[in-house]
């Protein structure tokens, strides 16, 4: 275990545990936009940010990807940590002001919101949808398009490669803005412009899968496709 | 310019708008200098220099912005869209719907500073800051339409610690953070516009580019050869990226004589410009110096011929074995070449200069040595072998020697370790094999029976004053001479071309005192019509990167010949400290990854590779560590 101080107490935490982990785990409440427990933390959205001494001077850091170490120091509630954060959440609104998600959490750490925005579903690029392809799924058909020098990319955005997708929908289910949308039209299943056509079960004949979302987990797990025809109520 | 009416550059203001004759120099206060250029006004990271009273404070800081939000990875939630907000409320000013925007920023600055995710991030807009903080009044004027923004022409420039550091200025922080997002492929594609060998260099370098890393002075530096490496394996491995083809095909030929990293880094890009390339090369191997003086353990063959193979689909033209005895430029000419880039290297050993070296079986150069290794020849071992030198080439030999059974491996060096020119990964491991190093020895005497050797002489030596290299020039201790029993002593001691092939004339136009050739350092071209040159031949034994950077050169320096374009004009930043930055780095620790390294016991068998690459997954963790440290600058 490793000692540190949470918010002025002494604390113990697991080797390689996040201070966003023990915060969650002490009931400390902090904001997050691109967190989640089932992928790797990503440290986008800044709105996670804690006050942090480790040796030196006193930073500003994002709790979801910081590490605690001996000896620590950590504060979760100062103004520098609450400037910070209102800050970030101030930024996202003006990027984004109709996405009802950034309005919540903006107006949650004190950002005034205007009652007249439109209602959007912008790509907020807190990156979810793509950890979730790569680390949950096994697919990696998005990826983070970035910017920086000799690119030409005019605006951040998530890349999509249509050869690789299976139609699973979990980049769906992820996204917190809605931008990511899943539709179902008769026997099909449309994400990212791609159209899936859908597994029918073999028992009750509900479609239930994309039919190349089961031969990827036939070809994973080499039960043969036919074992997977069929729905998880029936099966 | 001529004096500094305003800096706030590192945070140290010097404000003498109203007192001219209080203006100074800018060396004497100490704000970037902008090589064979004047500036009016500059802002880049570290603040803000005004060398003209009626510059533009409020145009350059849009400038500014504007090209800072192309180097905005746009990943974290503050940076990008804090430069948007900034420019939108310069707009408003501009337009005159807002009167006053400066509180606004001045809260923005202060704020993405210290939350931003990168240190590009936490540094970009402190000028602005100043900016708006010390010409208010600039900034007002423009919003109560008293005064007119007047735009550019501005001049930028992106570097980073670690880019300024690379001889041929690779966008490290762009292909680490590809890496970091997982697009190996697309990193691999920014590498090569630099660097056409990254398998090899990737191996091979001697990295630069991790001293001036940032992280350097934290827990160890970002692994940035080894992240080189590990897309250009993964290239390998995996999806072979083609090289990019030309657009359109042109009619010149050009010839290249010699296919060393200089050669074929300038093949790449002439071929790529859509000329046809051909490459002469005296040796059976492409590759010079990469294929012939660098051992399998410290670089497969596979990992260079595949990168050959990569050039020759593209199109580029090797012609092995074929050493071109005389240059005729009218010969070339009528078969077609427009122009011929030298690329010959250095191969030549240089004398010891004792008594008794005399060439025979035991008394080698170190290139030619390495050269028989690489090209799979059978050395026959002796007991003990004395190396003179202290670079890599002594290193490689005497690593080579203990792998091909050689008892006694010994390196004689003439300064101290500290001095040595060899890298300190290649000494640490030359040592950790079992090769004995003797500093502070020079020999003065090989002492022989016929072609056989019995002993050297050395002379103890101590380290006096520093020379014109920066390093304390060793100097003999008489009376102090030793013996050292050996077989056979490898002379390592440098390099230089071999220069037989040009004509006589032109060897005396085109020659310098050193051996090398003489070259004009913007066009690369030698004082022969048609003729350029550049790699070791030009610089004398350098590194791999440099010379590949020569390469890169010489490619556009021959196209803007044939074509009569301009070069464009080199940006160099001089007395400038790129590490140094007023904001705090805001950085969470991070141990280097280490790839593992072959044990002892499985070294000395073979040539198998010593260092292992990276695991994809390895790789991106250590991505993970790059601090982002692009430092831009613009100017007017």
């Amino acid at each position: 275990m490793i000692e540190f101080t949470l918010d002025g107490r002494k604390m113990e935490a697991r080797e390689g545990e996040t201070i966003l982990g023990v915060a969650r785990r002490m009931r400390i409440e902090i904001p997050t936009l691109c967190y989640h427990d089932e992928v790797s933390p990503f440290g986008a959205c800044r709105l996670c940010v804690v006050e942090v001494k480790d040796g030196g001077k006193w930073q500003i850091l994002p709790s979801c990807q910081t590490p605690i170490s001996k000896g620590m120091e950590v504060r979760t509630e100062s103004e520098p940590v609450k400037e910070s954060r209102r800050l970030a959440a101030e930024l996202l609104y003006y990027k984004f002001p109709g996405v009802p998600v950034v309005r919540e959490i903006a107006g949650k750490l004190g950002v005034t919101i205007r009652e007249e925005d439109k209602e959007s579903n912008d790509c907020i690029l807190c990156g979810l949808c793509v950890r979730a392809c790569r680390e949950v799924v096994g697919v990696a058909a998005l990826k983070f398009m970035d910017r920086g020098l000799g690119r030409e990319n005019p605006e951040p955005q998530i890349g999509f490669d249509a050869e690789k997708c299976i139609g699973c929908g979990s980049c769906a289910y992820i996204c917190p803005s809605g931008f990511v949308k899943m539709e179902a039209v008769d026997g099909k299943r449309i994400i990212w412009d791609k159209v899936f056509h859908m597994a029918s079960c073999k028992v009750c004949g509900r479609y239930f899968a994309p039919i190349e979302q089961l031969e990827f987990i036939s070809r994973k797990t080499g039960v043969p496709i036919d074992n997977l025809m069929m729905c998880t109520s029936c099966r | 310019m001529d004096t500094v009416v305003f800096s706030s550059w590192k945070g140290k203001v010097i404000d003498n708008r109203k007192l001219a004759s209080r203006r100074k120099a800018p060396e004497e206060v100490g704000v970037p200098k902008l090589e064979g250029e004047k500036y009016s006004a500059l802002m880049g990271w570290n603040g803000l220099v005004i060398a003209d009273p009626q510059a533009d404070v409020f145009s350059l800081t849009r400038a500014y912005l504007t090209e800072a939000r192309r180097l905005s990875c746009g990943e974290c939630s503050v940076c990008m869209i804090s430069i948007d907000l900034i420019l939108d409320l310069l707009k408003g000013m501009e337009s005159g719907q807002i009167t006053d925007g400066i509180e606004e920023i001045t809260k923005v600055v202060k704020g993405v500073a210290k939350t931003a995710k990168c240190n590009f991030g936490r540094n970009v807009l402190t000028p602005v800051g100043d900016a708006v903080n010390y010409f208010k009044a600039d900034f007002l004027a423009v919003a109560q339409r008293k005064k007119q923004a007047v735009d550019g022409p501005y001049n930028s420039y992106v570097t980073a610690p670690c880019m300024q550091a690379c001889p041929a200025h690779l966008d490290i922080p762009g292909y680490v953070e590809l890496i970091r997002n997982y697009r190996f492929a697309d990193s691999l594609e920014l590498i090569r516009e630099r660097c056409i060998l990254p398998g090899v260099i990737g191996r091979a370098c001697t990295h630069p580019c991790e001293e001036a890393c940032v992280r350097n002075s934290m827990e160890g530096p970002v692994a940035i050869r080894l992240l080189k490496r590990a897309v250009a394996d993964h290239d390998l491995e995996t999806e072979t990226r083609e090289l990019k083809r030309p657009r359109e095909e042109r009619s010149e030929r050009i010839a290249i004589i010699g296919a060393g990293p200089a050669g074929l880094a300038a093949a790449y890009h002439l071929r790529l410009m859509g000329y046809k390339v051909t490459v002469f090369e005296a040796l059976p191997k492409a590759g010079g110096m990469a294929a012939i003086g660098i051992p399998d353990y410290r670089l497969p063959k596979g990992i260079l011929q595949h990168e050959v193979d990569l050039l020759q689909r593209q199109g580029v033209e090797i012609k092995l074995n074929q050493k071109v005895e005389k240059l005729d430029v009218n010969k070339l000419e009528k078969e077609g070449f427009a122009a011929v880039f030298v690329a010959v290297g250095a191969h030549k050993g240089t004398n010891i200069g004792c008594e008794g070296e005399e060439e025979s079986p035991y008394v080698v150069q170190g290139v030619e040595f390495l050269k028989r290794v690489n090209l799979g020849e059978k050395i026959t071992p002796v007991e003990r072998v004395t190396i003179i030198g202290g670079g890599n080439v002594a290193l490689d030999c005497a690593r080579s020697c203990l792998r091909l059974g050689f008892k006694k491996v010994e390196i004689v060096y003439r300064r101290s370790r500290k001095e040595m020119p060899g890298n300190k990964e290649e000494i640490e491991e030359a040592l950790h094999e079992g090769v004995k190093i003797t500093y502070l020895a020079a020999p003065v005497k090989i002492i022989r029976k016929g072609d056989k050797v019995t002993a050297i002489e050395c002379v103890k030596m101590k380290l006096g004053e520093p020379d014109e290299s920066g390093r304390k020039r060793p100097v003999p201790i008489e009376g102090s001479n030793f013996k050292i029993k050996t077989d056979m002593v490898i002379a390592a001691t440098g390099q230089k071309p071999d220069l037989t092939f040009l004509g006589e004339k032109e060897r005396a136009a085109a020659t310098t005192g050193w051996g090398t050739i003489k070259i004009d350092a913007d066009s690369l071209q030698t004082p022969v019509a048609r003729i350029f040159a550049g790699g070791d031949c030009v610089s004398g034994p350098a590194t791999l990167i440099e010379a590949l950077h020569m390469g890169n050169e010489a490619a556009k320096a021959i196209d803007s010949y044939l074509h009569g374009k301009k070069t464009n004009k080199k940006i160099s930043l001089s007395g400038v400290d790129l590490t140094d930055q007023r904001e705090e780095i805001g950085v969470l620790r991070a141990e280097p990854q280490k790839p593992p390294i072959l044990p002892l016991e499985d070294r000395l068998r073979g040539y198998d590779e010593v260092e292992k690459g990276f695991t994809a997954k390895e790789a991106v963790k250590e991505a993970e560590r790059c601090l982002r440290c692009y430092r831009l600058i613009v100017w007017k």
